[in-house]
């Protein structure tokens, strides 16, 4: 019995551990954080959504193409970066992989700009 | 030649039925007929000229599986030319006589295509009885023994817009049904435990059969007996014996012709042909042999009794045919096949006249078959009556008492009579009565219905009475030859059928010996007297042998023993050789020479006895019948229905079998598996396609749950199974 | 070295190329014009590369170190993937235009999926599984919502990107899983790790994998988005998600269980039987109660992919047999089927009811008669072809000892029969109301009547496909 009890022992810590920091999180902010209000900072965003309000709310979908947009080449330099350090013992074969792979990429972003797609209006 | 003579009536019948479009109505029934003429020719040739030896004619392989090897084949023995000439010569003056008779009909409308069909299925029964007599194994026996059985349901339900007929067709099929099965059964066992359906070798097992038994229903069953009996069964349903007759009154309702051919002279007696080409098994099977004796005797008996007060002329030759049956079968019993043959062949002649002459009253009487409606014939149709005449005297046996002069019944049925006697024993002292009995009665019904037909006033319609015509030549040309086979048939032939042991075994083919310790003298004797002065010789016999052969007919058929002055010769071929067999120590025949004097008078008396009791009846007195039927009123009402036998099968069988069958039917197969599919179809298919359609909400979360539940299913299985 | 690679992807690398030079072309190009162009030029792509495939192909190479295999089994896959998808390109695009869908992304992204589905039946490896798999879902969930101003359309795309991301999700789960107790993302590398006795790690990896590629064939319980995606999408693209894909998907599924899991038969057979009996009963119970003939095939179609997963459950070489030459039945019966749902109008209307159909036999004899082949031979009755393929995968069931398998078999045919015989019956039989009036132009009405007589026609060699099965069979299962 006390075995198999002192197997959950972790999990139990865990979970105390877990709810304890969450809780330290959350009551830290309500206690240390500074609040000072001024007129720019409670104004609505450039993007139009109020500063405090409901997390769920419509939003303009171009927001959304946008970081989509935005994530693909995020990735991409997510890619880029161990290529560029490994590139010395790369071969040919290495190289041209990611240059095809830029091409597709730029072939996709020829496709959106001239779509329109970046354009916010 | 065989093969053409079996193969014609086939092809006449396929000419007949299939191309009479092509070749014109008349010209296709002329060529089935003709065919049929050709056939016959050819059985007489081969019967007159066969010299007793086996012929077996191979045509082609049939069956070839495992230990199962049969062949079409044409066996050639003396019993089946017997079978060739009697089912060849009626069968082609039926269709001669069908010409005339079928010429119109009122059961068909105007221009309505009917008699080659008739000829075809007529022709086409006659290919399949031929292919029954000349088999040489079981299978092909049966094959024609069910092909005559089709051919008997056609043609008795051949009036397809008469419910009587089609009801008639089923009942004779339905009950023929009983009596296959069994013989089915026997072809089983035969297979069992002979591994061989093939007569040259189940022909020759008779004995071992005798040692063999079989385990049934934890008994240890006698094979040979077994075998017998379902044989037997087999024979009787064909043959309309006692408790499976039903049919056969009732399958008067096809055309008369189909009675004469098929209900009289040739399917009803295939029957008595299996159990005489069974001899060598049923020899050694004693328990099955009684049990023909008492059947057959039984059902002599039976029919005639019911045959004295029937009015349907058709339906009185019926119970005639029945009870003449019944007496074959009681010669067979007894083992002496010769004399069942015997009374085979004469009765296919006598009977098929009666028959067509029968046909020939209801063809002048338009149809009317009811006898009080008729009377006063004699004059009007003077050719069907003095064949009628013919017929009459041969069936109800006249001839000179004692010596072998008479019609062709007198001789066959007296010689059944007293081959019965000559057995012995309680058994043939029951046999013999009861067919003496049943000959009494044979001869009254039949004087009745001749009495009623030909004497006294007209009964029925004056319209039709005036009307009454003699039938064309086509009619009365086979009821003349009919006539000469009823006549002499039976004198003729009655040496080589019941003539002394060595002249039967002679005509059938068969090895014979003296029998016993007969002194060597004697045989010579016999020897040299055989032929035709042999009638004389067994006069004499009797007259100094009398009182020792009562006292044998008595006791034991000791016959061989007490060795009389003339020879006695047995059979002694080994079983399966020659055409009938019988056992060594069978010494029924040469007994039945030897039966008293008295015995051999009583059929003759009986008979005069019958017509003396008819004559009172019809003629001197014609108020007589209706008061004694009012007197015994109960008896004569228990006869008129034929022993209630319709009524208590109706009771036993039919209304059971309607009722599980209704059961089956509405309860079973209405309720439980139309219900059952019709549930499920309707029930709970559609109540889980609305549970299914339900689940389809159209919410992701529930699309996602699912597939999380199965995951889960999938995942819990392996992790339980480890 | 590099080039023998490059030369075993031809084909994909052509598709690939066309694509992306399709895309550009056509964007700056301006506007649609080329769309009908780059359709017939799709089409004919997809025949001439099933040609070169089909004729030149022989043996077995492998690419890229393993990760991607060119076999007679993937050829044959490969094969039936290009030539539905070109017949369904081709019967649609007359659709397309009536509808005003026509535009030039409609074959491109059609392309990119059928480029993806070559790449996942020649997958040797779970990395190029799961790309092959990703690039023709991606291309799939657009072309679902390609009526962009349509709700249904859109909600369509949305469903299935979204439950389609879930079962990546699980795919990818057992993937890892897999790789963590075979330490190998290679097939070949598996079959070694797992053995004959593989370990429950490796089992749950295997049970995720097979729900992943359950979803992708529309196996029930995973069958869920079909009948709203099928419903949804604009006609065209569910006559391509009800064939190609599934091929494909299926090709895939029996590559994994016999490359990767070929030594613990008895395992998956058990989850596919599962899979199996699950999606013949609810493909069959649900059809019944459906209105919208796009639904029901639907449903039909899971009905058909728990046959053939019934087949490919048989675990051996004739279970592979039966499945593809199942899948081809399958294929050319939905292609017949969906030229004949693209032409349902009234009032110039696209019309999806079964009601509609009441009385069409009376209007429209020869194109009724063929329906009635086609649903004849999707319930599976003899003589048509679909009794032959139910047979071949009942066959290889009862052969591999499932018999109870092949009976659930039978019986779900029975429930399953019932709502094709119905199509019949109001065609026949019922009332006719304001039926359809819409005319059929020459492509679709020669795919209607040409699968309609391979129904009829293919019963006697099945046109040699047995053959192709069996060779492909053998190259997987050794």
């Amino acid at each position: 019995m006390d075995v198999l009890l002192s197997e959950y022992a972790p999990i139990l810590i865990f979970l105390a551990l877990a709810i304890g920091l969450g809780l330290v999180l959350i009551l830290a902010a309500v206690v240390i954080a500074v609040r000072n209000p001024d007129p720019e900072k409670v104004s609505a965003y450039e993007c139009g959504f109020n500063a405090f309000d409901d997390a769920r709310m419509k939003f303009d979908v171009r927001f959304y193409l946008v970081s989509i947009l935005f994530i693909i080449f995020d990735l991409e330099v997510a890619f880029l970066f161990p290529w560029a350090v490994a590139f010395p013992e790369g071969s040919m074969v290495a190289f041209w992989s990611m240059m095809i792979f830029l091409g597709v990429l730029t072939v996709g972003f020829a496709y959106e700009w001239k779509k329109g797609a970046l354009e916010w209006e | 030649m065989e093969t053409i003579l079996l193969f014609a009536p086939l092809v006449g019948a396929i000419l007949c039925g299939f191309g009479w479009r092509v070749l014109g109505e008349q010209a296709a029934q002329a060529t089935a007929t003709g065919l049929l003429f050709l056939s016959c020719l050819l059985s007489w040739i081969v019967f007159l000229s066969f010299d007793g030896e086996l012929r077996v004619i191979d045509l082609f392989t049939w069956i070839a599986s495992g230990s199962l090897d049969t062949s079409w084949q044409i066996r050639i023995d003396r019993l089946t030319a017997v079978m060739l000439i009697v089912i060849t010569t009626v069968s082609a003056l039926v269709h001669l006589y069908s010409f005339g008779y079928m010429a119109h009909d009122d059961n068909f409308r105007e221009g309505e295509s009917y008699r080659p069909r008739f000829f075809a299925y007529l022709s086409f029964f006659t290919f399949a009885m031929l292919m029954l007599v000349t088999a040489d194994n079981l299978l092909q026996l049966f094959f024609g023994w069910e092909g005559v059985g089709v051919a008997s349901y056609l043609l008795i339900g051949f009036y397809y817009r008469k419910p009587s007929a089609g009801a008639a067709a089923m009942k004779a099929f339905i009950v023929n049904r009983v009596g296959d099965f069994g013989f089915l059964l026997g072809i089983f066992a035969m297979f069992w435990m002979l591994d061989s359906i093939n007569f040259d070798v189940i022909l020759a097992a008779g004995p071992e059969l005798a040692d063999m038994t079989f385990p049934f229903l934890g008994w240890e069953v006698n094979a040979a007996n077994a075998i017998g009996v379902m044989l037997f069964i087999g024979a009787m349903g064909k043959s309309a014996q006692l408790f499976l007759h039903t049919w056969l009154p009732d399958a008067m309702e096809g055309p008369t012709p189909v009675s004469a051919l098929i209900h009289a002279a040739t399917m009803v007696t295939a029957g008595v042909f299996l159990v005489c080409r069974m001899s060598p098994i049923l020899e050694y099977a004693p328990f099955a042999g009684n049990m023909v004796i008492i059947i057959g005797a039984a059902t002599a008996f039976f029919a005639a009794t019911v045959g004295l007060v029937q009015n349907d002329i058709k339906r009185v030759i019926a119970y005639s045919t029945c009870s003449q049956l019944g007496y074959m079968f009681v010669a067979a019993g007894v083992g002496v096949y010769s004399v069942a043959m015997f009374h085979l062949f004469t009765h296919a002649f006598f009977k098929a006249m009666l028959f067509l002459g029968a046909g020939s009253v209801i063809h002048a009487m338009h149809h009317e078959q009811d006898m009080r409606n008729y009377g006063g014939l004699r004059k009007k149709i003077p050719l069907t009556f003095w064949a009628m005449m013919i017929g009459t005297l041969a069936i109800t046996g006249v001839g000179i008492p004692l010596t072998h002069i008479g019609f062709a019944g007198f001789l066959s049925k007296d010689a059944v009579i007293e081959s019965a006697f000559a057995f012995g024993g309680g058994l043939g002292a029951y046999a013999f009565w009861a067919l003496v009995i049943a000959a009494m009665f044979t001869s009254f019904y039949s004087w009745r219905l001749m009495f009623l037909t030909f004497y006294g006033e007209p009964r029925g319609s004056k319209h039709t009475h005036e009307h009454a015509h003699e039938s064309p030549w086509t009619m009365l040309a086979p009821l003349g030859v009919l006539a000469l086979g009823a006549a002499f048939s039976g004198m003729i032939w009655y040496n080589s059928f019941f003539g002394h042991t060595d002249q039967v075994a002679r005509f059938f083919g068969v090895e014979y010996a003296e029998a016993g310790e007969h002194s060597e003298e004697a045989a010579g004797e016999e020897t040299a007297a055989a032929g035709e002065s042999h009638g004389e010789e067994t006069a004499v016999a009797e007259d100094s042998h009398g009182e020792d052969a009562a006292a044998a007919g008595e006791g034991e058929h000791a016959a061989g023993e007490a060795g009389h002055g003339e020879g006695h010769y047995v059979f002694t071929s080994p079983p399966g050789e020659g055409a009938i067999h019988a056992g060594p120590d069978n010494d029924v025949m040469n007994a039945a020479h030897e039966v008293p004097s008295w015995v051999k008078v009583a059929p003759f008396l009986a008979m005069l006895a019958g017509f003396i009791v008819s004559f009172l009846f019809y003629i001197v007195n014609p108020a007589l019948p209706k008061a004694w039927a009012e007197a015994f009123r109960p008896g004569y009402q228990f006869l008129l229905n034929k022993w209630y036998f319709d009524e208590i099968y109706d009771a036993i069988f039919v209304r059971p079998a309607r009722a599980i069958g209704r059961f089956f039917w509405k309860q079973g197969d209405g309720a439980v598996i139309d219900g059952g599919i019709n549930g499920l179809a309707l029930g709970i298919v559609p109540f889980f396609t609305k549970q299914l359609v339900r689940l389809q909400s159209g919410y992701i979360f529930t699309y996602a749950f699912m597939m999380v539940i199965g995951i889960v299913v999938l995942v819990t299985w392996f992790a339980l199974r480890g | 070295m590099i080039s023998t690679d490059l030369s075993i992807i031809a084909p994909e690398i052509l598709l690939a190329v066309f694509a992306m030079a399709g895309l550009v072309g056509a964007v700056y190009s301006g506007r649609d014009a080329l769309s009908q162009l780059l359709t017939w030029a799709a089409a004919l792509l997809f025949v001439a590369a099933a040609l070169y495939i089909g004729l030149t192909g022989e043996g077995t190479h492998t690419a890229f170190g393993g990760i991607f295999v060119d076999d007679a089994f993937s050829r044959f896959a490969k094969v039936a993937v290009l030539l539905s998808a070109a017949a369904v390109l081709i019967i649609s695009q007359d659709y397309l235009s009536r509808s005003d869908l026509l535009r030039f992304e409609y074959p491109i992204l059609v392309t990119l999926a059928v480029i993806g589905m070559m790449v996942m039946v020649s997958a040797g490896d779970l990395m190029t599984l799961y790309m092959g798999l990703e690039l023709q879902s991606l291309a799939l969930y657009v072309v679902a919502a390609l009526r962009r101003d349509n709700a249904r359309s859109t909600e369509a795309g949305l469903k299935y990107f979204v439950l389609g991301a879930l079962s990546s999700g699980l795919l990818l789960y057992g993937a890892s899983l897999t790789y963590g107790y075979a330490g190998t993302t290679e097939f070949a590398g598996i079959i070694e790790a797992a053995g004959a006795d593989a370990s429950i790690g490796l089992i749950f990896g295997l049970v995720f994998l097979c729900a992943g590629f359950a979803f992708k064939v529309s196996a029930a319980p995973f069958h869920m988005w079909t009948p709203d995606v099928y419903e949804g999408s604009p006609t065209p693209v569910t006559a391509l998600f009800a064939t190609a894909p599934k091929v494909a998907a299926m090709a895939l599924f029996a590559r994994v269980v016999h490359d990767a899991f070929g030594g613990v038969v008895g395992d998956w057979q058990q989850i596919l039987a599962f899979l199996a009996v699950v999606s013949m009963f609810l493909g069959a119970i649900a059809a019944i109660g459906q209105r919208d003939i796009k639904r029901l095939m639907a449903y039909s179609s899971i009905s058909h992919m728990g046959y053939a997963l019934m087949g490919l459950s048989a675990g051996t070489a004739q279970g592979v047999e039966s499945m593809l030459v199942y899948m081809a039945i399958y294929v050319v019966m939905n292609i017949g089927t969906f030229a004949f749902i693209l032409s349902m109008s009234r009032d110039g209307r696209h019309v999806t009811e079964i009601d509609a159909l009441n009385g069409f036999a009376t209007k429209e004899p020869l194109k009724a008669l063929a329906i009635l082949c086609l649903m004849f031979s999707l319930a599976g009755v003899p003589p048509l072809l679909g009794f032959f393929g139910k047979y071949a995968v009942l066959l290889a069931a009862v052969d591999a000892g499932l018999g109870w398998l092949a009976v659930a078999g039978v019986v779900a045919s029975v429930i399953g029969a019932f709502y094709y015989l119905r199509i019949v019956y109001y065609m026949y039989f019922g009332e006719e109301t304001e039926g359809l009036d819409g005319r059929m132009t020459t492509l679709p009405w020669l795919g209607l009547v040409a699968s309609a007589v391979i129904m009829l026609v293919g019963i006697v060699n099945l046109f040699g496909i047995e053959g192709l099965a069996e060779a492909a069979a053998a190259t997987l299962v050794r």
